[in-house]
């Protein structure tokens, strides 16, 4: 999970062919991570619900979704298996472990753009 | 017979939408990509594990590739001619289970 961690905190600063070396190696670290047990379903919205019945956009309110391309993540359970396959047509579903589970607040910062600088120090505060 | 007063089924009778009768290459295939997705979800929940109703009622759709393509790009109509119409005539067709046909047909 570690190199997980390190893809992730340095995909943003990272160039092009250093971004596909990390992939590969994320992804030859994914086998490893299959020993993890799969305990999560990563939920997207791809197709829109609307002028679709009531209970299906009621479906997608019930699972958290409610815009397109919004991903949720729900535990491995038979009433949240039934609820996405009422909305398969309008989803896309991996199975992923505990540790791939991000909060709405987590995806976000993922997403977030390096600032592009580092704040080294301040000269304001500096002992002359 | 020709220019912009020429006699027209839009400049007759107004606003004329057509639906071609079948479907294009582009939107076969297009049909297929989205029967495959619909399948990768269905496999999806049933490698996590559970059981459930409804899985093993997905479980008994056929897959896209045991599909004959007159049932992926057809479908039953109990007014069409030969009893099918073009999938695409069905209202939100792209988002619904249109995969199994009446017992008989």
């Amino acid at each position: 999970m570690i190199s997980l961690a390190s893809f992730r905190s340095c995909a943003s600063s990272c160039t092009r062919p250093q971004l596909r070396q990390l992939a590969t190696a994320a992804s030859s670290s994914a086998s490893a991570a299959e020993s993890e047990p799969l305990t999560h379903y990563r939920i997207t919205l791809r197709r829109s619900a609307i002028s679709l019945p009531k209970n299906i956009k009621g479906t997608l309110e019930a699972l958290g979704i409610h815009r397109r391309l919004q991903t949720v993540y729900h535990r491995h359970s038979p009433d949240i298996a039934g609820k996405i396959l009422t909305v398969k047509e309008l989803v896309a579903v991996e199975n992923v472990p505990a540790s791939a589970v991000r909060t709405k607040l987590e995806q976000r910062l993922e997403r977030k753009a390096p600032r592009g600088y580092v704040v080294t120090g301040s000269k304001l505060h500096a002992e002359p | 017979m020709f220019g912009a007063f020429r006699p027209s089924q839009p400049s007759m009778i107004g606003l004329l939408w057509k639906t071609p009768w079948k479907l294009s290459r582009t939107r076969k295939a297009n049909v297929r990509a989205r029967l495959k997705q619909v399948d990768s979800v269905i496999q999806a929940v049933k490698d996590s594990g559970v059981q459930c109703a409804a899985l093993t009622k997905a479980l008994e759709l056929p897959k896209e590739n045991e599909m004959p393509p007159r049932d992926k790009y057809t479908v039953f109509s109990r007014h069409a001619k030969g009893y099918r119409k073009g999938i695409h005539k069905v209202p939100k067709w792209t988002r619904l289970t249109l995969r199994t046909n009446p017992k008989g047909f």
